[in-house]
């Protein structure tokens, strides 16, 4: 039993409480990427390594065609995914890992922002993050004049990515609530490495064994590369998107489930 | 005295493990608790609840007349933990506006609060290039941005130098006058006998005392008065105040008295080559063991200059 509440609660839908959140929201956001700025050794992982392994692959095989377009316009996409995946499952997950440990979840927990807020702001912050790492592999597959790609076909492109890879910035947050740092770390590569290879995301799935081609349509790796490259094609890769929607479902119950667990 | 918080008959348990059974508390505006007990007496449940972070399961809990588990109540609360775990790649100017937007304070409250706790000099230093003290004065900073009713205080001091703590409690020392109430949790129990109006004793979940810290240590009335000496123990027994008298194998007399400026007037006219006295006082860490049952520390040490003093 508690007691009569005295104030509205700061979430209520009167306009200047939707502006507080916001500013709440945008503090939040530029909070979280200042921090990342700053200390760009925790880029590695999340956007040194799949640019870097982007500009490898596109040098060596990028100018190859498959009758349709170049090798390099379609890893665009896969590699693309594997950086977007990288971005949204690593950064918001270790994040809430090392605020946690650190104290600093639970000074915002006392503070009088709802959690869920900072929870959103960690993964809309993945979004430029998510942004930049596309734009250097644009940049990079457009040097070396492997880039085939209509403007539209490319936002759509981005877009895709983008959008379809949040949910993996709540399976990161889940993990994040469970783990220390180093744990989440270490369980989220374990995670993030295996699914990309078996989706296709670094090679074709069809140099790769068949039991891997059989497991990769389970995989949410999958089918974002594939609703990226979809994109590519001027379909809308409907199918995809499910898949990646069921996945979202999933990752959230995951995250509310730890979220509370860790209460 | 506007109550800024009120507790009331809160119960908690954690399974079968009962954490707070009953427990009362109310603080007025200005007023500063200290909650005091050892490791395992419910001082940080209680916290918990008080600060949102648990939804206290029995009774009743209102800060400033709202339930703090609700985020507009904690509007009312600022908040310092032992470890904040600031990010230490934002500016200390960064972290308090931030703490103010979380908050729902007015934009223009940053400069005045780091003014009152001295950082305006290093608003643009980032967390990570602080010292100890600093980085507490920041934490200090984020509390009180959003002017606080009650400020609840988690071991702020923790890890301070002397002079650090001091400079805490004085910047605090305003905010007190302007009516905010504090809760405080420490283990620096001479601390908390310098700040606190009143004293709240947790052990095993209840409180088993509540009263201003001279009137917890005016509950241990007995002083224990040992010196090497040819003093009779038999004559001891007859000074006014004694408890009880014994000798210790070391021929050294160990005197139980309510009265110990009288015996140890009595001990030096009738022995005064008398050697080694001590006069063992109970301080408010004496009190606190005594009353939640965990008297297991020695006691604190007169010397004779003291004595004398």
């Amino acid at each position: 039993m508690t007691a009569p509440i005295a104030e509205p609660e700061a979430r209520t839908t009167t306009g200047g409480t939707d502006w507080r959140t916001r500013r709440v929201l945008r503090n939040e956001v530029t909070e979280e990427l200042r921090a990342v700025l700053r200390e760009p050794t925790t880029l590695f992982f999340s956007a040194a390594m799949p640019v870097g392994f982007f500009a490898l692959f596109v040098g060596l095989w990028g100018a190859e065609t498959d009758g349709v377009t170049t090798v390099g316009t379609a890893m665009l996409a896969t590699f693309g995914a594997f950086g977007v995946v990288g971005v949204c499952l690593l950064t918001p997950g270790i994040g809430i890992a090392e605020d946690r440990e650190r104290g600093w979840l639970r000074v915002k927990r006392v503070s009088a922002t709802p959690l869920p807020i900072t929870l959103a702001a960690k993964v809309f912050a993945a979004v430029p993050h998510a942004c930049a790492v596309l734009l250097a592999m644009t940049a990079i597959s457009a040097v070396t004049g492997t880039l085939h790609l209509d403007t539209v076909s490319w936002i759509r492109l981005v877009a895709a990515l983008v959008v379809g890879g949040l949910p993996f910035a709540l399976l990161g947050i889940a993990v994040g609530f469970l783990a220390s740092p180093n744990g989440a770390t270490a369980v989220l590569m374990a995670v993030f490495i295996p699914s990309a290879v078996a989706s296709g995301l670094w090679m074709p799935l069809e140099m790769l064994p068949a039991g891997v081609q059989q497991v990769a349509p389970w995989l949410p790796t999958y089918h974002l590369a594939q609703l990226a490259l979809a994109q590519m094609d001027g379909r809308l890769g409907l199918e995809h998107a499910a898949a990646l929607l069921a996945f979202a479902a999933l990752a959230a119950g995951a995250a509310t489930v730890a979220y509370r667990h860790a209460r | 005295m506007d109550t800024v918080l009120k507790v009331a008959a809160v119960h908690h348990r954690y399974g079968s493990t009962v954490a707070l059974d009953s427990v009362d508390l109310q603080l007025g505006a200005g007023e500063c608790v200290a909650l005091l007990g050892p490791n395992g007496a419910g001082k940080t449940t209680l916290v918990d609840i008080v600060t949102g972070l648990r939804r206290c399961q029995q009774g009743t809990v209102a800060v400033t007349g709202g339930d703090p588990v609700r985020a507009a109540t904690r509007r009312a609360l600022g908040v310092v933990q032992q470890h904040s775990g600031v990010p230490r790649a934002l500016q200390v100017e960064e972290v308090v506006r931030g703490a103010a937007i979380r908050a729902g304070a007015p934009r223009g409250a940053v400069g005045p609060v780091l003014a009152e706790v001295g950082l305006t000099q290093l608003a643009r230093r980032r967390v990570t290039l602080l010292s100890g003290g600093q980085q507490q004065r920041l934490q200090l900073a984020m509390a009180l941005v959003n002017d606080p009713s009650l400020l609840v205080l988690d071991e702020p001091t923790t890890g301070l130098d002397a002079a650090a703590r001091r400079d805490f409690w004085e910047r605090l020392a305003a905010r007190r006058d302007r009516g905010a109430g504090v809760l405080l949790t420490t283990h620096q129990l001479d601390e908390a006998a310098a700040v606190a109006d009143r004293v709240v004793v947790l052990a095993h979940g209840r409180v088993v005392a509540a009263d201003t810290p001279a009137g917890l240590v005016a509950r241990l009335p007995d002083r224990v008065v040992s010196a090497r000496t040819g003093y009779a123990p038999a004559d001891a027994i007859t000074i006014d105040g004694t408890v009880a008298v014994r000798q210790d194998a070391d021929g050294r007399l160990v005197v139980t008295t309510t009265q110990p400026e009288t015996l140890v007037r009595a001990l030096l006219a009738a022995d005064p080559e008398l050697d080694d006295l001590r006069i063992e006082s109970a301080g408010l860490e004496q009190a606190v063991l005594a009353l939640s049952g965990q008297l297991t520390a020695p006691p604190q040490e007169m010397t004779m200059m003291e004595v004398a003093r």
